[in-house]
């Protein structure tokens, strides 16, 4: 304790001398700057140690709680992740937010968009969307799928809740008059994470916004059964599924953008 | 002004290289910028430019410092460097590593498949952000730190006269040195791989980086207006010591959301906010000591040195703070506003930290008393000019994106290519300006001394 009082006691002394501007005698002075200088000098030394120390005890107990927060990873999921580091994906992406910052974030892709989409995607991009910025990097197809698997897992970590959901997403609309039944399939189903209408929405699939002038009911409704059969490239899923009625309403919504 | 130990001029060697490299970072830098508006342009994909400009950085940097080093521990030791050979083999097989590594990310942008398995480890990428260097090059990384802090240390010991400044600056060359290591082994949980990952980021950049600053800033200070050696090692000392006390649990605002425990949060928030605080004391020793100073021996070295210590603490200080709080973070996040910052700081944290080091000791080495600064203040004004109005539209298309990506929920290709195309633009605009700035910087760096004034 004792020391300790003496060691803030030289700090401050130094700190009082430090103003050069005050005429001091030098030989006495001297001497007591260096002493303060050591103080500081220790303090700067036994300071970070101890931080330090700090940030080792609680890395030791982060490592501890991380595999709770996260699902178990699998050979395909390991595979996975070597392939995002093989084509340097981070060299244009983020995922949990770090990377480039030039294309989209991957943390949550998986959980967004269909898997049959993310694997043509994967490789071959343009051929999915013309207007993609991703060039072919020769990923084959069980590249893709580990790579899915990977993504998959990124998109169950416990993240403390990023990305957070949009605040003013949720409200375009609702306050101002109800959603028709058409409306209320297209949000259920999540076209929006891959289509835009009037500006909202995904820039995956085509812009729907005014799909009505281009296309009429029979074409909509027997491209929602089978998509390639009405575009041969399209990695759009099949929605055959859906009941008769729900697959009306959508239709007549498709139908009314014009 | 001339060296007083001839093997000081090894750093000369250094500081060429780095003047080079950082040429090459900034004409890649605008090549990525106009990738942005059109992203097929060249031959080589946007990850690899990317690639090529950040590391060109941290190469530059590193080099240029090291080059300062060999310059400021034999003065300040007064003794010739322990073995010239040493580091002038040092500084060939670094200019090799560096060589190789590059032709490897640029074999990789043209045949993707090149970058195999070789014993475990990528061939040509390692496909980690910052540290994409390879297993085979981390090593000989090391190796050369390794030389390098060797030949330093064993310099010191021949005379034994412990300063401030060359303990606080080998010591920040060692941390660095070895949290160097954790970025060097492979994990299969991509929360762990990036919460190794950032000891090397982030303890280089915000840690062991700026302690190596701190010691330099009280070499130059002391060097340009003669201030007491015991008044500038003193702050010094506080300055660094803050750093580390901030900076090292400042960590936390980078395990906010990569999947670890919510306590980094408030350890993330408390310690980082407090980041700021040491690089504002560092721009008050400086202004203290120049107001002080009746004979300034080197002008254009003197307002780097300021210039450094003003925009480090808006780059690193504040562009950081605005945005290091959690619940701001949480909106702001991946977008480009970290972009900004990244920019701003490492323009005013190291990019002129190495070039006031350079306007210092280069007149020495090449033996002029006093050199025109002309072009010094010119490229100064025109580099700082350009990197604020970068720094600025780039803010400018964070704060449109936070808005419309993360609060309004539009997609993010959307927003990137239709309501941030203006700011695109102006960044390849001001980034050309940049570039002149710094082709004005290398002619003078090639030319001191070496014209009649």
């Amino acid at each position: 304790m004792h020391s300790r009082i003496k060691l803030i006691d030289s700090l401050k002394r130094g700190l009082g001398s430090a103003d050069t501007r005050r005429p001091f005698s030098v030989s006495n002075n001297l001497r007591e700057v260096r002493m303060s200088n050591k103080g500081a000098r220790n303090l700067f030394i036994f300071g970070s140690l101890f931080f330090f120390l700090i940030f080792i005890v609680l890395t030791f107990d982060t490592m501890g709680k991380l595999d709770k927060r996260a699902p178990e990873i699998t050979e395909e999921v390991n595979a996975g992740k070597m392939a995002w580091h093989k084509y340097d994906c981070i060299g244009c992406h983020t995922i949990f937010g770090n990377g480039s910052y030039f294309a989209p974030d991957m943390t949550k892709v998986a959980e967004k968009k269909p898997k049959g989409y993310l694997k043509q995607f994967l490789m071959d991009p343009k051929a999915v969307n013309p207007k993609a910025s991703m060039p072919k990097l020769g990923i084959t197809s069980d590249e893709a799928d580990k790579l899915i698997s990977f993504l998959e897992w990124i998109s169950k970590v416990d993240t403390n809740g990023w990305p957070p959901k949009p605040i003013l997403a949720g409200a375009v609309g609702v306050a101002v008059k109800e959603l028709t039944e058409g409306q209320k399939v297209y949000q259920s189903l999540g076209c929006s994470n891959c289509h835009m209408i009037s500006g909202i929405g995904g820039t995956t699939g085509p812009d729907l916004t005014g799909v009505g002038s281009k296309r009429d009911g029979a074409w909509l409704s027997g491209h929602f059964k089978n998509p390639k059969a009405y575009v041969p490239n399209s990695a759009m899923p099949a929605y055959g599924h859906l009941n008769e009625k729900d697959l009306n309403v959508l239709t007549d919504y498709m139908v009314s953008l014009k | 002004m001339t060296i007083k130990h001839e093997s000081q001029k090894i750093a000369q060697n250094f500081y060429t290289f780095a003047v080079l490299l950082f040429l090459v970072q900034v004409v890649v830098g605008i090549i990525a910028a106009l990738q942005f508006m059109w992203p097929d342009f060249f031959i080589l994909n946007f990850n690899i430019i990317r690639s090529l400009h950040i590391n060109a950085l941290v190469v530059w940097l590193l080099v240029g410092m090291m080059g300062a080093t060999y310059y400021v521990v034999p003065e300040e030791s007064e003794t010739e460097i322990w073995s010239l050979p040493l580091a002038k083999f040092q500084f060939w097989a670094t200019v090799a590593a560096v060589t190789a590594v590059v032709l490897g990310y640029i074999i990789m942008g043209l045949y993707p498949q090149a970058n195999t398995l070789v014993f475990g480890t990528r061939l040509l990428n390692e496909g980690r952000e910052y540290i994409e260097a390879p297993r085979w090059a981390d090593i000989l990384i090391v190796v050369s730190i390794l030389l390098f802090l060797f030949n330093n240390f064993m310099t010191m010991l021949k005379t034994k006269k412990w300063t401030g400044i060359q303990g606080v600056l080998l010591g920040g060359l060692t941390v660095l040195a070895l949290m160097y290591l954790p970025g060097m082994f492979y994990t299969k949980s991509m929360v762990k791989d990036q919460y190794w990952w950032w000891w090397v980021v982030h303890l280089w950049v915000e840690g062991a980086w700026e302690v190596i600053a701190g010691a330099l800033l009280a070499f130059m200070l002391m060097k340009t207006t003669g201030v007491k050696r015991e008044v500038v090692e003193k702050w010094m000392y506080i300055e660094v010591g803050l750093v580390m006390f901030t900076g090292i649990l400042g960590i936390g605002h980078h395990y906010y959301w990569i999947g670890t425990p919510s306590y980094w949060l408030w350890i993330g928030g408390i310690f980082s906010s407090l980041e700021p605080v040491p690089l504002l004391i560092m721009v008050w020793d400086a202004f203290r000591t120049t107001r002080e100073t009746r004979v300034v021996t080197n002008k254009a070295g003197l307002y780097y040195t300021v210039a450094h210590a003003i925009f480090n603490f808006v780059g690193a200080g504040l562009w950081g703070v605005i945005h290091t709080l959690p619940q701001v973070n949480k909106w702001t996040h991946g977008t480009q506003i970290t972009t900004a910052h990244g920019h701003l700081a490492f323009y005013g944290a190291y990019v002129l930290l190495v070039l006031a080091m350079i306007y210092i000791t280069l007149p020495a080495i090449r033996g002029v008393k006093e050199f025109n600064p002309s072009r010094a203040f010119k490229s100064f004004w025109i580099m700082t000019i350009s990197m604020v109005f970068i720094v600025l539209t780039i803010t400018g298309a964070g704060m449109v994106q936070t808005y419309m990506e993360r609060l309004m929920g539009l997609d993010y290709v959307a927003v990137k290519a239709n309501y941030n195309l203006w700011f695109w633009i102006l960044r390849a605009v001001f980034g050309v300006g940049f570039l002149y700035g710094v082709v004005i910087f290398v002619i003078d760096y090639f030319k001191l001394g070496k014209e009649r004034t």
